[in-house]
């Protein structure tokens, strides 16, 4: 399955921007394929599923506004290399809840600008980076006024002679008290690739709650010992390991059919390192 | 009961384990025959669980003396997954999550695996969902549990519930059960230990490791042994267990001397 | 409970600096300004080798080529690099032969820092090598550690009397070329400390330095060499306080540390540098480098607590280049008022087995604005490294910053890293229920910011571990007692 065929199927609605409003049907999921750029204005109250994908090498500057209690679910998925900019600007009550699937050489960089208070932004990520191939994923999440909520699980996995990069920023304005605010980043390194991890942290306010982790390496040697307690080979208890790692961010996408083809994606390239 | 008549299943001489620079195991003698239940019984730190986890090849461990045999063979050259694969299984007392990976996805190829190295076909998808459904039934596991990944977000019970499950499953020749009762509430307790009594074989046996003497109720052992210090310093029938409850290990502990 | 709050962040910021006295004492000093006939002044001053002058001159001229780093988040006012004195000593008159001999002067100031250059020093086993402004003043129990082959004294000492070694590993772990500072401070350099713990010999007591910026208007640019050779083990104390001044002082300090193969050193600071007045008035700027490299099986631990300084840039570093080596870094750092700190570790993994930790406590309070930056780089030889980082961050107030800039790059596939960090303040709850056991408010910020801090302070030696928590104290004082 293909974007290409999902979409003259039919089950997936071709997207050129604009407002969206309640003249707009949003019953279908939204897709803007292979775009240069992508201007979306999502009008107070609206629901909005997005699909961004990338299946042709491009550069690509999508700007998305959220009004007041407006909601996003956002699908962005990475088949071909290319250079991303996606800015989502939330007003007061609003949430948006983004994917990312970043399977080639790219560079994709997501600010989130939380301007109204109780605005909610969740963000899963995965990136997959092999060969001689370089994946830098940068997120910026912008606490910019009180009471909004973050949470954002990056995940990346390099194997050959590839680099993976993973550049977060948790920015919390003077302003911003009572955020919550949680980044985390877990990275595997396979064969002789190279990982970079920068999850930071720039707080001004003091009624907060703020926290990131990052790891490098997985063999979670207790999880390992579990398996071949049970008669898995070591081999295969590290694939499962892998699989599971991926399956857990994989797994909160939950737009179908959009969701399918993304597990097939990374299925697919999982299967070729 | 015991049955003098059979050779050993599994035969542990003089075993010398440590970590790191720390002797934790300094000369355990065991003697298991198919068909016993066999408890193990002590205070924290004296050696219970690194006993159960060197058994089952644990590499944080490092033997440093000593030889166990299972089934005939000298376990401790086999790697960890063979040693599940002839039939041992170790019930964990923190069973680790894994996330993402489904407990019906691991099963299947725990099960499997093990069939292999009996040389036997793998099971169909059908066959295996049966199986599934089948043995959930013996510790009351809600199927739901099965999609979920392992152990991710289970209870303290459910954990528990599922080391049985996957025993079930496996169908494992010696089962050695760290602390299973640890962190269970009665009727937990109650159910994990049917289950456990519902697996005994005449061809099986099972080592309980445990703290209390309430678990031994739904499991009677034919002996029990005190670990003390890293090693086994006695023996005795399930009256033992009895008189540990009572009157604590101070009368065991005062008369060893090292 | 709110304004209870309040009045703490206040009085915070009102406390005042407890050591700010200038000592009364004639001071000799070379003109301001810096060239090559500067460096070469103090390098004559100092009755130096050639090899060393032209060492001096080499980082000078490096120097010159240089600029200064701007890539921490620190708000760093203009330096004139020519307004400054390069080096100052107290005038004396003759060489010292005892204690009593010691300027009256100069002894009730170490006194009042609590610097006990007496014989009960021996009874707490410290031996200091105190450094007032530039020059080495007195070294004590020298004979005690020369029984045991161990060399402790000033680095011009060790120039004149042990030029071999000092040759041998003076530039070997920060080269002049590393930055800006560490070329400024090779080339200026005034005194400090030089330490060797030959082969297999176990240091029998705390080795100490106190350090003071004293002359007004000077630069303080120390220098610190430690070698521990094979199997040595040493436990090296550096303290610091400097009196009150109006204009901004620099301070710009080097130390190296060289732990070869079985051999264990563990450095701990605790800095209280001049931070400036509650406007953010004056106040010592600390550009410092520090760095050790571990040889098979070494170990080198860092401890600091950071109270002090306007400006704090200093990142203790480890380069684990033997197999088996740990590197360990232990760090609180409290600002106040106008206070900046950027400070942090970076662990180099290049050895096999190499193991680093990492625990950070910021505290930020006032106006202050406080970050942990640091890099764990594991290269493509570090089999099986691992490495631990926890960096917490506490707030007091909200006017000021707390930041946390990790950077990982890890190069092999067999390496374990984890980073965690955490921002929070001192809950309502937790103040609510200190005062219904009858705790007061500015007490129990005390003992919350020193729980906090506990699993650093506990890295201490003992008798350092009472004063810093002492330094807490004092610097949440007013309130807070």
């Amino acid at each position: 399955m293909t974007f290409e065929e999902l979409i003259s199927s039919g089950a997936l609605r071709p997207f050129k921007g604009g407002v969206i409003d309640s003249s707009v049907s949003t019953s279908l999921p939204l897709v803007a394929h292979n775009i240069k750029s992508l201007k979306v204005d999502i009008a107070a109250e609206q629901q909005v599923r997005l699909v961004v994908a990338y299946t042709k090498s491009c550069q690509a500057a999508v700007e998305i506004n959220l009004a007041p209690n407006s909601s996003l679910e956002l699908v962005e998925v990475y088949l071909a290399d290319s250079y991303a900019n996606i800015t989502v600007n939330q007003a007061e009550n609003s949430r948006c809840k983004s994917l990312v699937a970043l399977l080639r050489s790219s560079n994709a960089t997501y600010t989130y600008a939380l301007n109204g208070r109780n605005a909610e932004s969740v963000f899963d990520a995965l990136f997959i980076a092999s060969g001689s191939e370089h994946a830098t994923l940068n997120l910026n999440t912008r606490h910019l006024i009180s009471d909004c909520r973050s949470a954002s699980l990056v995940k990346g996995i390099s194997a050959g002679r590839a680099t993976g990069e993973f550049h977060g920023l948790v920015y919390v304005a003077q302003d911003a008290q009572r955020t919550d605010a949680q980044q985390q980043n877990r990275n595997i390194e396979l064969d002789n690739s190279h990982i970079v991890a920068l999850p930071q942290l720039e707080i001004y306010a003091d009624d907060v709650r703020c926290s990131h982790g990052s790891t490098v390496g997985y063999s979670d040697a207790e999880a390992i010992f579990y398996m071949r307690q049970r008669g898995i080979s070591e081999a295969d208890a590290r694939r499962l390991q892998i699989e599971g790692f991926v399956q857990d961010v994989v797994s909160r996408c939950q737009m179908e059919p959009v969701c399918a083809l993304v597990h097939e994606a990374v299925t697919d390239k999982l299967s070729k390192i | 009961m015991a049955n003098g008549q059979q050779p050993n299943m599994l035969k542990i001489e003089n075993l010398h384990a440590s970590v790191g620079d720390k002797q934790i195991l300094k000369g355990i003698n065991l003697e298991v025959k198919a068909g016993e239940v066999h408890a193990i019984m002590g205070t924290n730190g004296s050696g219970k669980s690194t006993l159960a986890s060197v058994l089952a090849g644990n590499e944080k461990f490092t033997v440093t003396e000593g030889k166990v045999t299972f089934l005939g063979e000298n376990m401790l050259e086999l790697p960890i997954e063979d040693r599940a694969r002839k039939g041992l299984f170790l019930g964990f007392q923190y069973p680790v999550e894994i996330p993402g990976v489904t407990m019906a996805n691991f099963m299947k190829i725990a099960v499997n695996e093990k069939r292999k190295y009996n040389g036997q076909q793998p099971l169909t998808a059908a066959e295996f969902l049966k199986l599934m459904r089948e043995k959930s039934a013996i510790v009351e596991l809600d199927s739901k549990l099965t999609a979920r990944a392992v152990n991710e977000g289970f209870s303290g019970g459910e954990k528990k519930k599922n080391e049985i499950f996957q025993m079930a499953m496996l169908e494992p020749t010696l089962s050695i059960l760290d602390e299973t009762d640890s962190g269970l509430d009665i009727d937990a307790l109650r159910i994990v230990a049917t289950g456990v009594t519902r697996l005994k074989r005449e061809d099986n046996a099972t080592v309980v490791i445990t703290h209390y003497q309430r678990l031994l109720d739904y499991i009677v052992p034919d002996y029990v042994h005190v670990l003390y210090k890293g090693r086994i310093i006695y023996s005795g029938d399930k009256s033992l267990a009895l008189k540990l409850e009572k009157e604590g290990y101070d009368w065991l502990i005062n008369d060893y001397k090292e | 409970m709110k304004e209870n709050s309040q009045d703490i962040i206040q009085s915070l910021e009102s406390r005042e600096y407890q050591y700010g006295f200038t000592t009364d004492i004639e001071t000799e000093t070379l003109p301001k300004g810096l060239n090559e006939d500067i460096v070469r002044a103090i390098s004559s001053r100092k009755g130096e080798p050639e090899w060393m002058t032209e060492y001096r001159l080499k980082a000078f001229r490096h120097w010159q080529t240089m600029s200064l780093p701007t890539w921490a988040h620190l708000n760093i006012p203009p330096i004139d690099f020519q307004d400054i004195i390069y080096y100052a000593e107290p005038k004396q008159k003759k060489k010292l032969g005892s204690m009593d001999e010691v300027d009256p002067e100069l002894k009730r100031t170490f006194d009042k820092l609590g610097i006990p250059l007496e014989e009960q020093m021996a009874l707490a086993g410290v031996a200091v090598d105190a450094v007032m402004d530039s020059v080495s003043v007195k070294t004590t129990f020298r004979e005690t550690l020369a029984e045991k082959g161990i060399i402790f004294c000033s680095i011009s000492e060790a120039i004149r009397e042990y030029p071999e070694l000092v040759r041998k590993y003076l530039g070997s772990v920060v080269s002049y070329a590393d930055n800006f500072y560490s070329a400024l401070n090779a080339a200026v350099f005034s005194d400090g400390s030089f330490c060797y713990i030959p082969k297999g010999v176990r240091c029998p007591m705390e080795l100490s330095t106190y350090f003071r910026i004293n002359a007004r208007g000077t630069g303080q640019f120390e220098r610190t060499l430690i070698v521990a050779d094979e199997g040595a083990y040493v436990s090296y104390l550096e303290g610091c306080t400097a009196p009150q001044r109006d204009e901004n002082q620099l301070h710009a300090a080097v130390v190296e540390i060289v732990v070869e193969r079985d051999a264990e050193v563990k450095y701990s600071t605790v800095q209280n540098w001049y931070p400036g007045d509650k406007e953010g008035k004056g106040g010592v700027y600390n550009f410092v480098t520090k760095r050790g490299i571990c040889h098979e099986n070494a170990r080198l631990s860092w401890t600091q607590v950071e109270t002090g300084s306007a400006i704090t840039w200093k990142y203790p570093s480890c380069v684990l280049a033997g197999d088996n080596s740990v590197g360990e870094f232990y760090s609180v750092a409290m600002t106040n008022n106008y206070q900046q700190a950027d400070t942090g570790t970076k662990m180099i993994h290049l050895g096999r087995n190499t193991r680093s930790r990492i625990v950070s406590k910021g505290i930020s309070a006032g106006r202050s604005e406080n970050s942990y930056r640091g890099l764990v780089k594991i290269g493509p030889k570090a089999e099986n490294a691992r490495n631990y980082s926890q960096c917490d961050s506490l707030l007091i107030g909200d006017k000021c910053g707390a930041h946390t800039f990790p950077h990982i790059d890890c190069r092999n596939k067999s390496a374990m890293l984890e980073h965690e960090a955490t921002t929070s303040k001192i809950s309502e709850d937790q103040l609510f229920y200190c005062n219904q056991r009858g705790i007061s408010t500015e007490d129990a910020v005390g003992l919350i910011v020193n729980g906090y801090a506990r699993e650093v302070l506990a890295k201490l030696p003992m008798e350092f571990a009472v004063e810093a928590q002492k330094l807490l104290a004092i610097s949440l004082e007013g309130s807070v007692g």
